[in-house]
């Protein structure tokens, strides 16, 4: 118990006002004859009593509401605050306020972060002036408490959503920390979030909770600021099967449609934006929306795909967005940038046409309707290479190479060290030997061992490489042992940055990568350009010539696609992610012009021999572009940022939940501006007894004039 | 209210500086303001005939004179028996008293006496006065003569209440005094041992006089209208006492309500008529009480 204005008890000195007009001011009686005295005497003594009875009881009415006025006035309060011993300290506070993007949800025409500034702004205008305040948001950003009251409001303001925000619970252990580190102040801490079931997992709960442990004196006040019962409408991420298009590869897309709280179908379109900045619709489906098994009965799915033919070369960008609007607009729209680049010139080196045939059919077939055309190949002798330039070639694939020229070996090591790709196909012209020497070692992966006759098969145990991702999703149905390998080059040691990419059945390496400066080198442990019965000796394999080889076309793509170090480019980031692009250019632009989703351009430099451009103001969603200008220097990329999927799911974790997840008292639970109220009131200066003091004084006034009029009634 | 009732008010009384004129005032007033004649029934003998007035009873109309004369006349009776009153007045000090009102309790029960009084003779009925305080003082014997009015005006006009009473003693004496059945005219405050005053009320109503008790108080005594707080004396004890007026009027009312009960149940035992009066009230129920007892002692 206590009083907000102490001075004002004072005023219970004045009961004795009442008890000096009682005896004090005692009126002189006035004298009459009254003959018939005997009636007065008789009740006399029953009278004094009664009268004295009557006169103790109002006095005592009357000191007790001139005692009761003055303790209503001093405006006693009831602390329950449970922080012993830090009544009346100064106050450290820190206030989290969830600036992701699912705060961004619509409700009463007030986003849900805008509800949550406004009452954290509210709370900031009640603390006294001497209050320590940190303002604590999801971006990955330090914070730390500010100087005064208008800093933390004009932080409030500024608070931006948060495309890729940390962990919840990251920002409410490092509001706790934050308070604790004032062991002389009251420690609170405000949370305020949409209770999202993404943010409070049973693994973020627990954090908190030995969080809190650590820190007996902090109470965290969680303020709900969510939606009971949302609506929204979402898109799943934009699932391209190839950022990187060649000429004739049709763009292909699918996407996810997920809504909660209805079933109606959904209008989903695609639009591309071309030179001009007006976005073209190239497409649109209705998409079904059917009950999610996983999810609750409210959750419902769809699915849309979109494919685009025809793009011309160059970067496309462009987005998916839903037609219809709902209170959360930010997952409606999703964004992608793609490249239609030209073929990749690859460089065939093999001692007759005969070694490179098989990898020129599988890389550009020459037969068939195909529009596409990944790969543009070039097949050489090996005799030629030696004087050839091996810079224009994105890669060059060794067929069944033969003892090579030192000058070859090493022309083919600094190639690849300046990023280009070199497959090596080992055969049955590979002599150890030759191959052992250390102008060869610098590409291979290890020393030639012997020619194995154990025969087996490939057999890939794990497919998570990216040089065998496109052949990932189809694995299972490979029937790898009807291509049977009887030979293959068993290898020693091997090199120390080599490792192995896919295996025999007998567990022997059949594929290896190295990497060699800013390329790669890829072996092969047996050859793709065995025919099948080759003259005077036995084939080694039957991997281009097995029955309906589409396994080894779609390995061979693979491999050299891998080498090219240009189809496994993603242009989709995260919001808040830093994007590393790397230019293709053989001069790097010193200065280039950044243009983000909201158009304002921006300049930047780069310094010079930089081939690796940084950008990490990626927070707004939408499609980037960069460019810059000159003939050599001339660069023309793009990429998108989009927001994680979790800021799209809205369902909500159970209050109670998150009650008992917590030590008794530690965390209250708020929903309205009044609930805090009460918190903050009982919390830090008790619990107000105002208005039950002033009703108790009513109530005795009432009573003492009550009786009063009672008592004299007969007066009037 | 008639103009004739509203002169039994004491407040116009009041302004009759004459008590004889008083009386006569009264009387006529109440006996004009009855619709039938008070003298009906009474035994009496007829006398002879007197031309009829308003207010008599048309049965009395001889209409053997009326078919004679073509004029009313009824018949007028003589009384038979003679009725000895006795008024017995309170010479007590507290009968004094009066508060805001016009008259005292004394001259209050003056003029009744005297109206009384002035009414007997009026009947030929003898009548006589007796005054108390602590015992007997003084007495007129009475008589039924025309100077009888006189003698006991006079007598009347020359009172003055400032003994103190013992009522009790003073009707035993009474009692042993009176011959004859007589009726007696008690007016008093009754402001003493109510048991002594019943026990000698019962004593002279066995001696078979008829009593009317007039219990004559002040307005204020009877509706205890002081305010705040006073201080109270008796005039007669000189014994004061400090009340809250305020808090002590329902206890007031109520113990008067309980004498007053306690000597109408007795009274009404013991066949006295007991008529509470208080000063403000008119004459005119005192008189109809003497009317309705002379009638049944007829």
């Amino acid at each position: 118990m206590g009083f907000l204005t102490p001075v004002l008890l004072g005023g219970v000195a004045l009961v004795a006002l009442p008890v000096l007009l009682h005896l004090v001011m005692r009126r002189q009686p006035r004298k009459l004859a009254f003959p018939a005295l005997q009636f007065v005497r008789r009740r006399q003594q029953a009278n004094r009593r009664r009268m004295n009875l009557r006169n103790w009881l109002l006095l005592a009415l009357r000191c007790l509401l001139v005692a009761g006025l003055a303790v209503a006035l001093a405006r006693p309060t009831l602390r329950r605050s449970g922080l012993h011993g830090k009544e009346g300290a100064p106050l450290a506070v820190a206030l989290v306020v969830d600036n992701s993007h699912r705060m961004q949800y619509v409700h009463e025409n007030k986003t849900r972060q805008r509800q949550a500034v406004e009452m954290a702004e509210w709370l900031v205008e009640q603390f006294p002036s001497d209050t320590e305040i940190a303002v604590v948001d999801r971006s990955r950003a330090a914070t730390g408490f500010v100087v005064d009251k208008k800093t933390a409001e004009a932080r409030l303001r500024h608070l931006e959503p948060e495309g890729s925000p940390r962990p919840l619970e990251d920002a409410v252990r490092g509001a706790i920390q934050l308070v604790t580190d004032r062991p002389d102040h009251r420690q609170e801490v405000f949370l305020f979030s949409d209770l999202s079931a993404v943010d409070w997992t049973k693994q973020a709960l627990k954090s908190i909770k030995e969080v809190l442990d650590k820190s007996p004196d902090v109470r965290i006040f969680v303020v709900d600021v969510g939606v009971t019962h949302p609506r929204n409408i979402s898109l799943g991420q934009l699932k391209l099967r190839s950022s990187i298009l060649r000429p004739g590869q049709p763009l292909h897309m699918d996407v996810s449609v997920r809504c909660i709280g209805s079933d109606e179908a959904q209008l989903v379109e695609l639009f591309l934006e071309g030179s001009s900045t007006e976005a073209v619709k190239r497409g649109q489906h209705h998409v079904e929306l059917t009950a999610s098994p996983a999810g609750s009965n409210l959750t419902t799915t769809g699915q849309a795909t979109f494919e685009l033919a025809d793009l011309p070369l160059g970067i496309h960008q462009g987005y998916v967005r839903l037609a219809a609007d709902d209170p959360l607009e930010v997952d409606n729209t999703r964004y992608f940038t793609v490249d239609v680049r030209p073929p990749v010139r690859v460089l065939l080196l093999g001692e007759n046409r005969r070694d490179t045939l098989f990898l020129r059919e599988a890389l550009s077939p020459s037969m068939g309707g195909l529009h596409v055309v990944r790969f543009e190949c070039e097949a050489k002798q090996f005799s030629e290479a030696v004087s050839l330039a091996l810079k224009p070639y994105a890669v060059v694939c060794l067929c069944d190479p033969p003892p090579l020229d030192d000058k070859l070996w090493q022309a083919l090591a600094d190639y690849t060290h300046s990023g280009g790709g070199t497959g090596i196909f080992l055969g049955h012209r590979a002599r150890m030997s030759a191959f052992n020497e250390p102008v060869a070692e610098q590409l291979l992966p290890g020393k030639l061992k012997i020619q194995s006759r154990q025969a087996t098969h490939l057999r890939p145990r794990s497919l998570a490489h990216p040089a065998l991702s496109s052949i990932k999703d189809y694995a299972a149905s490979i029937p790898w042992e009807i291509y049977p390998v009887w030979k293959y080059w068993e290898l020693g040691d091997l090199a120390t940055d080599a490792y192995v990419v896919m295996r025999f059945a007998n567990n022997q390496p059949a594929i290896l990568e190295r990497p060699l400066g800013r390329g790669r080198v890829v072996t092969l442990t047996t050859p793709v350009s065995d025919p099948l019965e080759p003259p005077g000796r036995k084939t080694w394999n039957l991997l281009p010539t097995g029955p309906e080889p589409w396994p080894f076309v779609a390995l061979s793509n693979q491999i050299v696609g891998y080498l090219a170090q240009h189809d496994n480019a993603s242009f989709t980031f995260s919001s808040g992610e830093t994007v590393v692009l790397q230019l293709a250019t053989l001069q790097p632009p010193s200065i280039y012009v950044l243009v983000p989703p909201d158009g304002e351009p921006m300049r930047r430099k780069l310094p010079p021999g930089e081939n690796t451009i940084r950008i990490s103001t990626t927070r707004s969603l939408g499609n980037y572009k960069l460019t810059s200008g000159g003939t050599l220097t001339q660069v023309n990329l793009g990429f998108s940022v989009n927001g994680g999927e979790d800021q799209s799911r809205l369902e909500r974790i159970d209050p109670t939940q998150l009650a008992s997840a917590f030590p008794a008292n530690r965390v209250q639970l708020a929903e309205t501006l009044e609930d805090i109220e009460i918190y903050v009131d009982v919390g830090r200066s008790g619990h107000e007894l105002f208005s039950w003091a002033i009703t108790l004084v009513a109530l005795v006034w009432s009573t003492e004039h009550l009786l009063a009029n009672r008592f004299y009634r007969s007066t009037k | 209210m008639s103009t004739v009732e509203k002169y039994l008010k004491p407040e116009i009384i009041r302004k009759i500086s004459r008590l004889d004129l008083r009386a006569q005032f009264i009387v006529k007033g109440f006996l004009q303001g009855l619709h039938a004649s008070p003298f009906h029934g009474f035994s009496v003998e007829f006398s002879e005939h007197r031309k009829y007035a308003p207010g008599d009873n048309p049965d009395d109309i001889d209409w053997l004179v009326y078919a004679k004369t073509d004029k009313y006349y009824i018949k007028k009776f003589e009384a038979e028996t003679n009725l000895t009153g006795y008024l017995v007045m309170d010479l007590s000090a507290s009968m004094a008293y009066s508060y805001e009102q016009e008259l005292s309790k004394f001259e209050y029960s003056i003029c009744l006496a005297a109206a009384l009084c002035y009414l007997m003779i009026h009947q030929n009925d003898p009548v006589g006065l007796i005054t108390f305080g602590e015992k007997i003082a003084d007495s007129l014997s009475p008589k039924s003569k025309r100077q009888q009015i006189g003698n006991i005006l006079s007598h009347l006009a020359r009172l003055e209440p400032r003994d103190k009473t013992d009522i009790g003693r003073s009707l035993n004496q009474l009692a042993a005094m009176l011959r004859h059945s007589s009726l007696v005219m008690l007016f008093s405050d009754l402001l003493g041992d109510p048991d002594e005053v019943i026990s000698a009320l019962r004593r002279l109503r066995h001696g078979g006089h008829d009593i009317i008790l007039f219990h004559v108080l002040d307005k204020a005594e009877v509706d205890f209208p002081f305010e705040g707080l006073v201080e109270l004396e008796d005039p007669e004890s000189r014994a004061s006492l400090e009340v809250n007026a305020d808090a002590y009027r329902s206890d007031y009312l109520e113990e008067l309500g309980e004498f007053r009960t306690r000597y109408d149940r007795e009274c009404h035992q013991i066949g006295i008529d007991y008529v509470p009066l208080d000063t403000s009230m008119p004459f005119d129920r005192a008189l109809t009480e003497y009317l309705v007892n002379r009638r049944n002692c007829g």
